[in-house]
């Protein structure tokens, strides 16, 4: 979200370009949100209330919960998805999409607990860590070329996981911990810039041709 | 720091004494026309489309993602429309039963900082061959979101046929435009590093920006292979401007494409329209769209211009001695189209037949990303926190010949880390494993994206709907315009050089991009009332005036003859310096 490239248009350009390469028509479409949604999810941040659901059932947003949070779990080093209530985000997109992409998330939701269930015989929510871990495996080997229902559900879950948390205060600062947007009267670059070695990345100063 | 007053704008009606000149449009040209001519004492009234613009109020720069609780989407009922959709809708755009459900469709580059300027296709279709046509309607029109590459064309560009005998050469060289480029850099401010390329002219820089660890990579590892990638030359004041009191030097925080509150990216508002006004000379009318250039064709000479007020609809004439168009390159094309009568039943301007025709920009989309294991895991650093990052200087067709195809194309692009990971998408995987490999690429990232060269084809056009009108009744543009074989060429060297390139410097990971995006995506059209010396072969002389109306002057891109690599914006400002000049010599001279 720069316009490190020339593309002063920031956002939109970036991610359209993205869009071109990979795969347009999955979580592309996460829809954008109304000023009634935009208050309900503040509150909700504000206070850490229990999520007042719009679009998901209980049970579906726990199934979510448990995706976004395996996709981008808490570590040593940050907290995950969970705690960036990445789930409450994608309810409320979910809410203000049209038919057509709620019904494939109901579906995907379904297809990620049929597999579960088939591999497992419990829903996603009830698996333990190490059958998560062997359940995602299977279903995102093919997450380049998504074919099968899971598979694209999947890809589409974790495109939506990878926007709400790093677009998340604790994805930004915590896990990130990016050191943009900030006055920075002068940029440190490479210190060859400076006519000196570098002890960042052992590169020897040069003569300027 | 002290905003302008923003009155909404100046409350002008018709019937006072007529202005010395009139400027359509508020935009890189515009402001520069407006500029030139208030300081030298002339009166000057600024038309522009758009509404008042208060940078104060409207560039969001620093504000954080999650600090909106969008995270920076499109509200409901507003729409972007996507790459693909270009060519998988029907025409107009906006108007089709898939886009009813939206109240604003806008261009692509539509987004939460910029969605208030950029137009609605509802109300401003296009038809004909798919275009990605970005406007701007608003005070300072696409300034106030470019993305500030600014790079001299030289002889390369403007002697172009001479050097592989396709086109036209323009009908002046550099010695003309250079001493314009000197004001335009020293006026306005520019960042870069002095590097003695030929055929990339060096400007008067301020400080440069710096290279980062990975770009430094990179710069060696393309140096052996001859290739040059310097530091990023940006329409930014790295020092400050002295002579602006409206704007401050960067402090590097990297927003500039939301529109820099600082002002220190230049936006034509701060730049040069509020110190205009403040010369007194300088009346700014807002919400007026102009419809056609008013000419008497006994005198032959252009009065003035017709006026539709953006939201009454009422309709004036504002009468001047000099009429000036800055609307941009294919708004400025359409006013002269539109601008008919009886002898001129091709529009204004246009005895050649050529306006609309040699319609040219930029090819874009190939490049490659990749990361850099040298940076892997390495601490993030505010890379993303400069004006602009790097360039990588045209090699094709410079000393040597391609067999593929002429002309040539430039690399914009950078390493290191920015806010939003773009690793995070390509990298496979879930888990705690994921989100490492995350971060840990995250300051290792490198990608670039060519800028090439599209050649002025005479068949390339537009030209003015029969039947679709816009929300004001005025014809809309009918596109009839599509990329060449040797712009496809082109863009399948883009590719393989930048991956080549990317190999070099050792990166892994690499994506390589080899579609072009929809014609349009550069947001640099050129060429549709090319200057030249013959009337018979183009619009307007080297100072923009046309050979038709000895009034009338175009400034904008629509000048351009050929559309180089390089980013017209700065090329745009400097000829509308030098055409300014030209106007108050022949008006002092009793010529005007
Ligand atoms: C996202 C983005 C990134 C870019 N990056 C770069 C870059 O890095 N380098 C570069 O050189 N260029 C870049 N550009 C292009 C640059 O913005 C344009 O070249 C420049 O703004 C052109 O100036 P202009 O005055 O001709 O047109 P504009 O800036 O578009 O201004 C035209 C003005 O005329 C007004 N107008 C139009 N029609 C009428 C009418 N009928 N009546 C009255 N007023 C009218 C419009 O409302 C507008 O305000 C970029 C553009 C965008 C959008
Ligand atoms: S980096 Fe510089 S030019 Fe860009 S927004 Fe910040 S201060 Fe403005």
């Amino acid at each position: 979200m720069n316009e490190m490239n020339d593309p002063g248009a920031g956002l939109s350009r970036r991610s359209l370009l993205k869009a071109v390469g990979t795969s347009v028509g999955t979580i592309a479409m996460l829809p954008v949100l109304s000023d009634e949604g935009v208050l309900a999810f503040e509150a909700l941040q504000r206070t850490k209330a229990a999520p007042k659901l719009k679009a998901l059932t209980p049970a579906q947003y726990a199934t979510v919960d448990a995706l976004t949070e395996a996709i981008i779990p808490t570590d040593a080093h940050s907290p995950g998805a969970r705690a960036a209530r990445v789930a409450d985000y994608i309810d409320l997109l979910l809410s203000e999409s049209d038919a057509a992409l709620q019904a494939a998330w109901t579906s995907g939701l379904a297809a990620l607990d049929a597999a579960a269930v088939a591999a497992h015989k419990v829903p996603f929510v009830k698996l333990q860590a190490a059958q998560v871990e062997a359940l995602l495996t299977a279903i995102s080997a093919n997450e380049a070329q998504p074919t099968t229902p899971v598979e694209q559900f999947f890809r589409s879950a974790k495109d939506a996981t990878i926007r709400g948390y790093y677009t998340s205060e604790i994805g930004i600062q915590q896990d990130l911990q990016y050191k943009g947007n900030q006055y920075l009267p002068e940029f440190v670059g490479c210190l060859t810039e400076d006519g000196k070695d570098c002890p960042h990345c052992g590169q020897k100063a040069q003569a300027k041709a | 720091m002290h905003m302008h007053d923003l009155q909404p704008s100046a409350p002008v009606t018709p019937g006072k004494e007529p202005f010395d000149a009139i400027v359509v449009g508020s935009g890189a040209a515009g402001g520069m026309a407006a500029f030139q001519l208030a300081q030298a004492g002339i009166k000057v009234l600024l038309l522009e489309a758009g509404r008042m613009l208060d940078p104060q109020k409207e560039y969001k720069t620093m504000e954080w993602p999650y600090k909106d609780l969008r995270r920076h989407r499109l509200p409901v009922g507003e729409f972007a429309l996507q790459a693909a959709e270009y060519r998988t809708l029907d025409r107009p755009y906006g108007l089709t039963p898939e886009m009813q459900k939206y109240k604003k469709v806008m261009a692509y580059s539509g987004n939460h900082f910029t969605k208030d300027w950029i137009v609605n296709e509802k109300e401003h279709p296009i038809t004909g061959t798919p275009y990605a046509w970005v406007r701007a309607r608003v005070l300072g029109g696409k300034t106030n979101l470019w993305g500030r590459v600014s790079l001299r064309f030289s002889d390369l560009d403007l002697k172009a046929k001479s050097h592989d005998g396709f086109g036209e050469d323009w009908p002046i060289s550099y010695a003309d435009i250079s001493p314009y480029y000197d004001t335009v850099d020293t006026l306005l401010g520019i960042t870069g590093t002095k590097e003695g390329i030929p055929h990339l002219p060096d400007g008067l820089f301020q400080r440069p920006l710096k290279l980062n660890c990975g770009e430094v990579q990179v710069q060696r590892a393309i140096a052996k292979m001859g290739r040059k990638l310097i530091a990023g030359r940006a329409g930014v004041t790295t020092d400050g401007v002295l002579n602006n009191k409206y704007r401050a030097r960067c402090m590097g925080r990297g927003r500039c494409g939301r529109g820099c509150d600082l002002n220190a990216a230049f936006h034509s508002p701060a730049a040069l329209i509020f110190p205009a006004r403040d010369t007194g000379n300088l009346v700014v009318r807002t919400d007026s769209v102009v419809s056609e250039v008013l000419v008497d064709d006994r005198t032959n000479k252009a009065t003035g211009v017709r006026v539709i007020d953006k939201n009454t609809k009422e309709v004036m004439d504002f009468r001047g001695r000099i009429v000036i168009l800055a609307a941009s390159c294919l708004e400025s094309t359409r006013l002269l189209l539109n601008s008919k009568s009886a002898t001129r039943a091709n529009g204004t301007a246009n005895s050649s037949g050529v306006v609309g025709h040699y319609f040219c920009e930029h090819v874009m989309g190939p490049g490659a990303s990749g990361i850099l294991p040298s940076r892997v895991g390495t601490a993030p650093t505010n890379d993303d926190g400069r004006p602009q990052s790097t360039y990588i200087v045209r090699f094709r067709n410079v000393t040597d010949k391609h067999p593929d195809f002429i002309r040539g194309y430039g690399f914009q692009g950078a390493s290191g880390a920015a806010e939003f990971p773009a690793n995070a998408a390509e990298t496979p995987g879930f888990g705690a494993a994921f989100k490492k490999t995350v971060r840990a690429n995250y300051p290792a990232r490198v990608n670039y994206g060519g800028f090439g060269e599209v050649l002025a084809r005479k068949e390339n056009r537009v030209f003015l709907d029969p039947e679709v009108k816009d929300a004001w009744g005025i014809p809309v543009l009918k596109f009839d315009y599509t990329f060449s074989d040797n712009e496809k060429k082109m863009a399948a060297d883009m590719a393989d050089t930048a991956e080549e390139m990317l190999r070099a410097a050792g990166a892994t990971d690499i994506v390589v991009r080899r579609n072009i995006l929809t014609e349009g995506w550069s947001i640099h059209e050129m060429g549709t009332a090319r200057m030249g010396t013959d009337p018979k072969t183009s619009v307007t002389n080297s100072f923009g005036q046309t050979h038709d109306i000895r009034n009338l002057f175009v400034v904008d891109g629509s000048i351009f003859v050929s559309a180089s690599c390089q980013n017209p914006t700065w090329m745009i400002m400097a000829l509308c310096w030098r055409a300014m000049d030209y106007v108050k010599e022949q008006m002092r001279t009793g010529n005007l």
